[in-house]
């Protein structure tokens, strides 16, 4: 069962800029293989992303970051967005 | 002596020369401090890159080193310069540092800034390649810088530090040493992350691959924005200098324009004197 309370710790940064940092409900983006969804309880993961956007959904808003490339890492909840290095 | 009235003149034109030195006085302090702001972010953005390719325990020797197999066996030094003029003299012991250590047959020059490929002209010595400064107040784009440098068996990066606001000195590196230093600073606690609990996409290589660009694009983005830092605070004592000889001229034109006027009316004063006492001699003789 979904556990309702469970949410992401987001920090989405490029070199010079901190686009958001706080709670989120899912991450959103594209790699290699495909568009991802990153939802509480994900696996850990380590992944390069595409050039395009990363979407971060937070308490009813929606956070659209166009990027040029970009690493995210994820454990155990903690989401790690290095943004256009 | 000059006429008050030129006097007068030019004490207002020194007088628009000290209000627009003023301005670029300020204009300095101002991107002084957005700069700061940007090198200490990108100090942390840097630090938590670290983290994460340390968890992933890489040997970071053997790649950070490693270099293209088709490299060639110079050297390379990469010169950062302002790309316009202003910047007091900064520029000109830039590249008395660089040609003090060059060897043309051993090492190439590559220059970024239009000022210091100036100067390096000026002196007669060849750069293989030139690229524009990237904008600090944008998106650094350094990934043509770092092609360039890739193929080189050492790459020595020339800029100008800013040490305070009244000092700038002249710096430099090895681009993969200073690498190693900024990691010391980060935070190397993390768990070490493997192919048994985590998932890589596309691989660990190619991340580990992204990574070392990331960082190394970094390291260069930072001597890059610490250089216009340094130019910024050259700039400003340039002006600063430049507004307390035009305060100081305009003090010594207020003191002379008064002393013109005195003495412009002291002569009339005479002329007037001089002509009453020739009525009154006419007078008397009559």
């Amino acid at each position: 069962m979904k556990d309702e309370t469970a949410v992401l710790h987001v920090q989405a940064r490029a070199p010079f800029e901190l686009y958001y940092e706080g709670l989120a409900s899912s991450v959103s983006a594209t790699n290699k293989v495909g568009r991802f969804d990153i939802l509480p309880g994900h696996a850990d993961f380590f992944s390069i992303i595409n050039p395009g956007a990363v979407v971060i959904e937070t308490d009813g808003e929606e956070i659209n970051i166009p990027i040029s490339n970009g690493i995210v890492t994820v454990k155990e909840d903690q989401v790690l967005l290095f943004l256009n290095i | 002596m000059r006429r008050a009235n030129v006097i007068e003149k030019d004490t207002e034109q020194i007088q628009t020369v000290e209000d627009l030195t003023g301005v670029f006085e300020s204009l300095a302090t101002t991107q002084i401090a957005k700069v700061k702001g940007k090198v200490e972010m990108s100090k942390m953005f840097f630090n938590l890159l670290w983290g994460k390719y340390s968890a992933i325990r890489v040997d970071q020797n053997s790649r950070i080193t490693h270099r293209e197999q088709d490299q060639t066996q110079r050297d390379v030094y990469v010169v950062i310069s302002a790309e316009t003029g202003l910047s007091g003299d900064i520029d000109e012991r830039l590249i008395e540092a660089v040609l003090k250590d060059f060897d043309a047959k051993t090492t190439d020059i590559i220059v970024l800034g239009s000022h210091g490929a100036q100067q390096l002209t000026q002196r007669g010595i060849h750069f293989v390649k030139f690229f524009k400064v990237p904008e600090s107040d944008s998106y650094i784009d350094v990934g043509p810088v770092i092609n360039a440098i890739k193929p080189y068996k050492q790459a020595k990066v020339y800029y100008e530090e800013y040490v305070s606001i009244g000092v700038q000195g002249i710096k430099s590196i090895d681009l993969v040493q200073s690498i190693k230093t900024l990691s010391e600073e980060a935070d190397l606690n993390q768990d070490i992350i493997t192919e048994q609990d985590t998932i890589f996409e596309p691989s660990l290589d190619e991340i580990a691959d992204i990574m070392e660009t990331a960082m190394m694009t970094l390291v260069f983005s930072q001597v890059i924005l610490e250089s216009g830092l340094a130019q910024d605070a050259s700039r400003f004592n340039a002006m600063a200098v430049a507004k307390k000889r035009a305060l100081d001229l305009v003090n010594r034109y207020t003191l002379e324009y008064h002393r013109a006027k005195r003495s412009e009316s002291d002569r009339r004063m005479r002329e007037i004197m001089v002509s009453i006492k020739r009525k009154h001699k006419v007078g008397n003789n009559v």
